[in-house]
């Protein structure tokens, strides 16, 4: 399908310097801004994707994955040190992290997070550049009523698998789909829903969308939740011994199937769509545990409880590309920020991306996996200084970034209306966290809304306008059987048991109180 | 358990579904007779989900808690400040606004160190300043 020139080509494309640079900022920053509880790699990416616009597309695209891969490593810092995870990933690792690090070993805990993470990273992503291009022959032989009935297929996965509720779910995809036909629809061109402003008319910004509700509500959530917060955290001390400070390599070696283990469930969980890196994490750290011969030791600062964690939660990453890049549909909201950073590029995701744009894509492979061995340096050098940044005020955290969302959005839409659009949804999003809706369902939906639209009005017309002619299609059947299934299992699944200690429930990128307030 | 925040917010969403079905499509979304999809058949079918599934809520609410009063006057106090600041850039622009916007943030949330305000008023706007418009070349909003 690709030609092996193509691919070595756009893995020589990554060498450039200036592409490297990127790479190594995307880390830093990711690092950083994981670092600091309250900020967080998907919020960092929501903000940073308006200011890659004037970048080609391959620095832009590797920047962004930088950030997302150095947000994970860097959201095991607070989580370690402070019991307060950056990111919710992160939030099983504070099971043992944190307990490590009140023995005088915090150096030791974020060590062995960073080097767990960046194999289990490695792992997922060598998944992902041997299956993407097979899987994406497959998807070309999918038509619009088969593309129809996936989507349907996901819809019910991801409504089912986020959120406290199916119904809940459910009424949070129907909102996304419902604001994603504000503007001209796809057939017809006719305006809808704009109210009289034709600003709307080529419908609402994903960016001031995403950046309302990802970002700005977090803050507005934590600003309004914090009582005079501008204070330091607590950072543990250290024990002084210098075998406390680093991880020796047999201490890696010991936990090599555990990251094993974390890394496949992280790759098969992250190739789903719906499962967030969270869910990954804490299924790892049960099945670690369960396997283990001294059970009783988790929770009291086992190095294979972060082995466990951190190599699953990482290995999500490269793992969620598989159904973005194969099919188009965003499996996290990681994945709908990264999809939205594509169209800016001028790259629409979907199998024809490998035929159209194969060397940007091995590009971006290559970018990946040169984001890990920036993530292990950078984690290597700047571990010391990550230690220090999470006792970083919030009052200038939060000012900073958003300000930082004025401009993007600003600049993302040229002017101050899509601004006002995103202090809209910032305060919908914020709404729907408060009563327990799942704003990374509906920020998907409303991405697949304008595709999952026109495949179903092109679907109409290959059934000779009868959508009953579908047993033509037995792929189509089968996927909305399973569709059924999957909501019939979620429904009984509810009932039986509300509570999940798997903490399935929690979605990539939403926080844990959310889904415990 | 507190089931009541689910059942109002279940019959919110049934009286929205059921308004946007009735009023709001009706009127905000044009009628086209040909083609294989109406402009309004997908708003029409989501309106009934958003009902169905709202009626659903009320009858089978979760226990879901919404945070206290306290937190959304907080919110609301926060929400129509960035909105006063959004208008305020509409006049004078963000190079103005911005260090004022971010001083009252820092100050409502309880910072009160010099260092860190002053590097919140003054060296974040700035740098903003430099990286937009000097190095993107592009424009600040106002």
């Amino acid at each position: 399908m690709v030609d092996f020139s193509i691919i070595l080509a756009g893995f020589g494309d990554v060498f450039t310097p200036i592409n490297l640079l990127f790479v190594v900022f995307g880390v830093v920053l990711g690092q950083f801004v994981g670092a600091v509880p309250g900020i967080g790699p998907v919020m960092a990416m929501a903000i940073a994707i308006p200011f890659t616009f004037g970048l080609d597309p391959l620095p832009a695209i590797a920047f962004l994955v930088g950030v997302n891969k150095g947000g994970l490593v860097g959201g095991a810092v607070p989580a370690v040190l402070m019991n307060t995870p950056g990111t919710p990933d992160a939030a099983a690792t504070a099971m043992d992290g944190f307990p490590l690090a009140q023995q005088g070993k915090p150096l030791k805990a974020t060590k062995m997070a960073l080097f767990s993470s960046v194999t289990g990273d490695t792992f997922s992503d060598i998944v992902l550049i041997t299956v993407s291009a097979p899987l994406a022959i497959l998807a070309l032989k999918m038509g619009p009523v088969e593309i129809v009935a996936l989507m349907v297929f996901a819809f019910s996965i991801i409504s089912g698998l986020m959120g406290e509720s199916l119904i809940k779910g459910v009424i949070a995809a129907a909102l996304g789909l419902m604001f994603s036909f504000i503007g001209t629809d796809p057939e017809h061109f006719t305006p809808r829903l704009i109210f009289g402003y034709w600003d709307l008319f080529d419908g609402l910004a994903l960016p001031s969308v995403a950046i309302g509700m990802l970002a700005i509500s977090e803050i507005l959530r934590r600003m309004s939740d914090s009582h005079n917060s501008a204070g330091q955290g607590f950072l543990p001390p250290d024990s002084g011994n210098p075998e406390d400070r680093r991880v020796s390599w047999a201490e890696y070696w010991s936990c090599r199937y555990t990251m094993v283990r974390g890394a496949t469930i992280g790759t098969i969980l992250g190739a789903l769509p719906g499962i967030g890196s969270t869910a990954a994490a804490f299924m790892s750290y049960a099945m670690t545990k369960t396997a283990s011969k001294d059970p009783d030791s988790f929770g009291k600062g086992n190095l294979h409880g972060i082995a466990a964690t951190e190599s699953a939660n990482s290995a999500v990453v490269g793992a969620n590309l598989i159904p973005l890049l194969t099919l188009g549909i965003p499996g996290s909201v990681t994945a709908a920020l990264i999809i939205s950073a594509f169209m800016i590029h001028g790259m629409q995701p979907g199998p024809l991306l490998f035929q159209n744009q194969g060397r940007l894509v091995y590009g971006l492979f290559g970018a990946m996996i040169m984001a890990n061995f920036v993530n292990l340096w950078v984690g290597q050098a700047g571990l010391r200084l990550w230690v220090k940044v999470v006792s970083a005020p919030e009052a200038v955290i939060f000012s900073s970034a958003l300000l930082l969302c004025f401009v993007g959005v600003s600049m993302a839409t040229n002017g101050l209306f899509g601004v006002t659009v995103m202090l809209i949804f910032a305060v919908f999003g914020l709404l729907m966290h408060s009563f327990g809706y799942s704003m990374v369902i509906f920020i998907i939906a409303f991405f697949l809304g304008p595709q999952f639209e026109k495949s179903l009005s092109q679907a109409i017309a290959l059934l000779n306008g009868n959508l009953l002619n579908i047993y033509t299609s037995p792929v189509a059947v089968a996927l909305l059987v399973l569709s059924a299934l999957s909501v019939f299992w979620f429904l009984s699944k509810r009932t039986n048991a509300v509570a999940d200690t798997t903490n399935l429930g929690v979605p990539d990128g939403e926080t844990l109180d959310q889904k415990n307030p | 358990m507190n089931m009541t925040t689910d059942r109002l917010t279940g019959a919110f969403f049934l009286l929205f579904g059921l308004a946007m079905f009735f009023f709001v499509i009706p009127e905000y979304v044009e009628d086209v007779d040909r083609g294989n999809l109406s402009p309004k058949t997908m708003p029409n079918v989501t309106s009934w989900v958003i009902a169905v599934c709202g009626s659903l809520l009320v009858l089978r609410p979760t226990t879901h808690q919404a945070p206290d009063a306290r937190f959304f006057i907080q919110a609301t106090i926060y929400v129509a400040l960035l909105g006063v600041a959004i208008y305020a850039m509409t006049l004078v622009g963000f190079m103005y606004v911005a260090p004022v916007l971010a001083l009252i943030l820092m100050i409502m949330i309880g910072e009160r160190r010099p260092l860190w305000l002053a590097l919140g008023v003054v060296v974040i706007p700035a740098a903003i300043w430099v990286l937009v418009t000097q190095l993107l070349e592009r424009a600040l909003p106002g």
